[in-house]
């Protein structure tokens, strides 16, 4: 065995008994604050909020704007220290992980990644495997292996030598998706990732999301406001509005028309549809 | 110039120069340096260059015998430092203008094998071999050239090339005139320590004769109050301590300036407050310093000047910049324009002192 | 599909020696003194023969002038250039150099304040001839955190912001090299003056020799360990940080480092511009912005670079020397103004 599976399989071997029995995360009475001057009292972008996700589950945290959402996932992803409470990942708070541990276990995934130079998509997703390896290293045949293979999960392959500023904004998004799987995560975090995108690249993107959770057993967590697509493909909600955390549960239970109308302060109308998966319509002329 | 290597870039520049975005030539490296072409640049650069070395070296004389071990003495420059030349002195660069002038008034010039340059007074000067700036000589040239002793002044060297000569083991003598009399027993410490000293006595006394033939003319004249411009704009002046301070005192003038660097820049405001009595010019030109002051007597606080406003100036030859034994006229001819009728003698009437002049 | 690979960074690396061996000898030979490269060899075989009595006098020439003027070329040239690559990368901007940013004149300021202080302080020689690119390191150092500090904008770093930092950090330390240079003695004036346009006939003394090349292998070679994690910089701090690269420690460590190049650099030579900002870039274009090939690649381009300027600054008003500043700077702005439309277009 190369020294990155074995490192990978000792992981694996490590969190996978806990797998079965208890939800793979856990947020826990997580809040934030921060103080613009110090003589201001601190403001609470994140009042204390709390759920679990299993493995192969998708989460979404929804709200309107500036309801916190961003800061969650960054607490979640143990980039942000929370002001109490903790987050923790089969057993370890994240934000006590050292980066390379981090990286081995989290993926995230923001937006429209800045690149200085150009480079190419497979460079790219190699950079996911940077969490894997020491100092000096130069990527073994397995990296590319797993490097291809995540290109191909994503359907992505025929972009592997493109130029990542010659393709669109789709493609793009599936690239990073990409380097976010050969970090070959626990948690899959993703940040606003519909944001760009025309709604047939959404749905492909939530599709896939859904797929993978469900074969790699992934721990998906995806911030959006989108409230169809959420109420589609999500098997859980956490719904936020100004930092507070207003209700966690399937997304039957949390799309209730009151509740929906005061969080985003606009008229509509919530449906089952024939999956039993709610849908969400605007009433035309409204709007408070 | 290496056109082979030039040759080599360009075909280099060309191939690049065919993608679209260049900064994604991120791979063909190896195609570039093993494509023929520029093989064969680089095989015919390589040719051109050894090519002419072999036909040089062949016609090339056979290399110089070992230097002969001579004796040696150590000499203190007036720098403080202990400096080890040879005996005798046969091979003697210069650094500096006034060090070769000196070596000229001695008469040794035919020591004299490498000069900077600027050296151009005599005009024999100029056809020495040149070792490039006084700032930025060519420590190959100066080498090539196998000197005894390299002579330079602190006033105008660089300490870094006299260290870089005390590395080579090339002996640098550094001399720090501050006053006339300074120059003058420089210049006679000079030709001792080239082994000459017969002429330093004779050039001392001659130059001591023209010093006190002065005082004594100027004995019953008041000093008048002077200002030595440098440059106008900004006005920069001469210190006290330097050696230009002393030659017009020497010249029976007295430098307002009070300032212990050597190149103070004035205020134009504290010029007007003290108010000299004359302006002192160095240039090799007064036609164009006439015009100069023309020019400055328009402009705001330099009219406030009375030197400018009534004209009083004085323009001597730049050979005053120079710690050499030519300075010496020049202040002499100071002395005349300052005051003439110390120097009348018969018919004495003064006028009020303008451009004369001399060179 | 092609990740880099050891043998192939070997082989450019090879390549790259190559080529600035041939740069050396080409130096060797150019100049204002004539000499012959068949001559030189023949006498280089001849020390190695054993007949030392028969070499010519170019030899000494050589060797005492100007081979040591060469090497110190080559780790002046390799310095500013590894420095230039780390800024880049670490400020993501492709216009950072140790020029712009201030950090040259930073460690101009320290060695200028050095040479001032240095008569009046007791110092063992061994301290002594080291004291000025220690003067020289703990400017460019200052300079480089003050840089840092005025870039930042809600705590991140922000390109613009930090490359407006760096031009007023630099003009404000110009003004200080000017006061401190009008104060000075004038003796020490025309010297400094023409130091600070950059020139390589400095020869370190042998204790000062070691510290450079000691010091330049251990810099480089601690910035050459964040090769990977400044790839991964270049996509953005966060998303590195998510990568696994601890950013603080990372930008500590290149900081440190490639100030103490600067620093090093600066002390010996003055200020040479354009080296640090040019040679990544061109490299970058030949070899790609993977930084465990550019950081080797640009610290020979560089070396070679920089020996070429100082041979024309040797040769091209001979016998009067050009400072080297002047040189690069002269080759440099137009290249660089080429290249910015080249990208553009």
């Amino acid at each position: 065995m190369t020294a990155t599976a074995r490192s990978t399989s000792s992981r694996n071997a490590m969190d996978a008994t806990r797998a079965a029995t208890e939800p793979r995360l856990s947020v826990e009475q997580v809040s934030y604050a921060y103080s613009p001057n110090p003589q201001q009292a601190p403001i609470f972008t994140l009042e204390a909020t709390s759920f679990h996700a299993k493995a192969g589950e998708v989460t979404a945290i929804l709200g309107p704007n500036a309801s916190g959402k961003s800061t969650l996932l960054q607490i979640i992803s143990g980039a942000l220290h929370p002001l109490s409470g903790r987050v923790l990942l089969n057993g370890f708070v994240t934000h006590d992980l050292e980066p390379r541990a981090r990286g081995q276990r989290i993926a995230m995934v923001q937006q429209e990644s800045q690149l200085l130079f150009p480079s190419k998509a497979w460079e790219f997703v190699m950079q996911g495997r940077h969490p894997y390896g020491r100092s000096l290293r130069f990527e073994t045949d397995n990296d590319v292996l797993i490097a291809k293979n995540a290109l191909a999960q994503v359907g992505a392959e025929h972009l592997s030598d493109r130029w990542m500023d010659q393709i669109s904004g789709g493609e793009k998004q599936r690239v990073i998706l990409a380097r976010a799987l050969a970090q070959q995560p626990l948690l899959l975090l993703l940040d606003e990732p519909t944001l760009h995108l025309d709604i047939g690249a959404q749905v492909d993107l939530l599709e896939t999301l859904r797929r993978l959770a469900v074969e790699n057993r992934y721990t998906v967590v995806i911030v959006t406001h989108e409230l169809n697509l959420v109420g589609e493909y999500a098997d859980q909600v956490v719904l936020l509005q100004k930092g507070k955390c207003l209700r966690v549960g399937a997304p039957a239970n949390v799309y209730q028309r009151d509740l929906l109308e005061q969080v985003f302060q606009t008229q509509l109308t919530v449906e089952l549809g024939s999956t039993g998966r709610p849908r969400v319509s605007i009433l035309p002329g409204s709007g408070s | 110039m290496p056109h082979g290597t030039g040759g080599a870039f360009f075909i280099f520049v060309g191939f690049a120069k065919n993608h679209e975005n260049i900064y994604r030539e991120g791979c063909c490296t190896l195609k570039i340096f093993t494509s023929s072409l520029f093989l064969r640049a680089v095989v015919a650069a390589a040719l051109l260059y050894v090519a002419p070395d072999v036909a040089h070296s062949r016609a090339e004389q056979t290399p110089s015998a070992a230097p002969a071990k001579g004796s040696f003495r150590t000499v203190q420059d007036e720098t403080g430092r202990s400096v080890r030349i040879p005996v005798p002195v046969r091979r003697v660069v210069s650094l500096a203008p006034s060090m070769t002038e000196s070596i000229y008034a001695l008469g040794m010039d035919d020591l004299l094998v490498g000069d900077t340059d600027y050296c151009d007074y005599p005009a024999d000067a100029a056809k020495k071999h040149k070792v490039g700036g006084a700032i930025n000589p060519s420590l190959e040239e100066i080498a090539s050239l196998k000197p005894d002793v390299v002579l330079v002044t602190k006033g105008l060297n660089r300490l870094e090339t006299v260290q870089a000569l005390d590395r080579l083991g090339i002996a640098a003598y550094a001399t720090d005139p501050h006053t006339v009399d300074e120059i003058r027993s420089s210049v006679h410490q000079l030709a001792n320590v080239l082994g000459n000293p017969s002429a330093g006595e004779a050039l001392d006394s001659e130059l001591l004769q023209k010093q006190n033939s002065l005082r004594d003319r100027l004995q019953n004249s008041t000093p008048k109050r002077a200002l030595f411009i440098v440059w106008t704009d900004p006005l920069i002046s001469v210190g006290k301590r330097t050696f230009i301070a002393d030659a017009l005192m020497l010249a029976g003038a007295v430098s307002i300036v009070e300032s212990s660097q050597d190149w103070p820049q004035m205020s134009l405001e504290e010029m007007v407050r003290l108010q000299p009595e004359v302006l002192v010019f160095a240039s090799g030109h007064s036609e164009a310093v006439t015009r100069d002051m023309e020019a400055l007597a328009k402009r705001p606080g330099w009219n406030d000047l009375d030197a400018v406003k009534y004209r009083r100036f004085a323009v001597i030859s730049d050979a005053v910049n120079r710690p050499a034994p030519r300075l010496l006229s020049a202040v002499e001819d100071l002395a005349r324009q300052l005051h003439p009728d110390a120097f009348a003698g018969r018919t004495g009437t003064s006028k009020a002192a303008g451009p004369v002049e001399k060179n | 599909m092609r990740p880099l690979t050891l043998s192939r960074l070997l082989l450019q690396c090879v390549v790259l020696g190559a080529i600035l061996f041939c740069v050396m000898v080409l130096a060797l030979k150019f100049g204002a003194v004539h000499v012959s490269l068949y001559g030189l060899g023949r006498d280089l075989l001849r020390v190695f023969l054993g007949k030392s009595t028969e070499i010519s006098s170019e030899y000494s020439l050589i060797l005492n002038i100007r081979l040591p003027r060469i090497l110190l070329g080559v780790l002046v040239g390799a310095s500013l250039s590894v420095a230039g690559t780390s800024f880049q990368a670490l400020l993501r901007n492709p216009l950072a150099d140790p020029y712009v940013l201030g950090v040259s004149n930073g460690a101009a300021v320290g060695a200028i304040l050095a040479l001032l202080l240095e008569p009046h302080l007791a110092l063992t020689p061994e301290i002594a001839s080291v004291f000025t690119p220690l003067g020289g390191f703990l400017g460019a150092a200052i300079a480089i955190t003050a840089v840092y500090f005025l870039g930042r904008r809600e705590g991140r770093i922000d390109s613009s912001t930090l490359l407006l930092g760096g031009v007023i950090t630099a003009s404000l330390l110009s003004a200080i090299i000017i006061l401190l240079l009008t104060t000075m003695p004038s003796s020490n004036v025309r010297g400094m003056a023409y130091w600070l346009m950059g020139e390589l006939s400095a020869v370190p003394s042998r204790p000062l020799a070691w510290v450079l090349r000691v010091g330049f292998l251990a810099a480089a070679a601690v910035i050459y360990t964040t090769a990977s994690d400044l790839n991964l910089l270049l996509s953005g701090e966060k998303e590195a940080m998510h990568l696994g690269v601890d950013v603080r420690r990372v930008r500590l460590i290149v900081y440190i480092a490639a100030s103490a190049l600067t620093g090093l650099a600066v002390a010996m030579s003055g200020s040479i511009g354009y080296v640090g900002l040019l040679v990544p870039h061109v490299m970058r274009m030949i070899f790609g912005s993977d930084h465990r090939i550019l950081i080797p690649a640009s610290a020979f381009g560089g070396a070679i670079v920089l020996v070429i300027a100082d041979t024309l600054a040797r040769t091209v008003a001979a016998p009067a020397e050009l400072p080297v500043g002047a040189i690069t700077a002269i080759a440099g702005a137009p290249l660089f103004i080429y290249l910015l439309r080249r990208k553009l277009a």
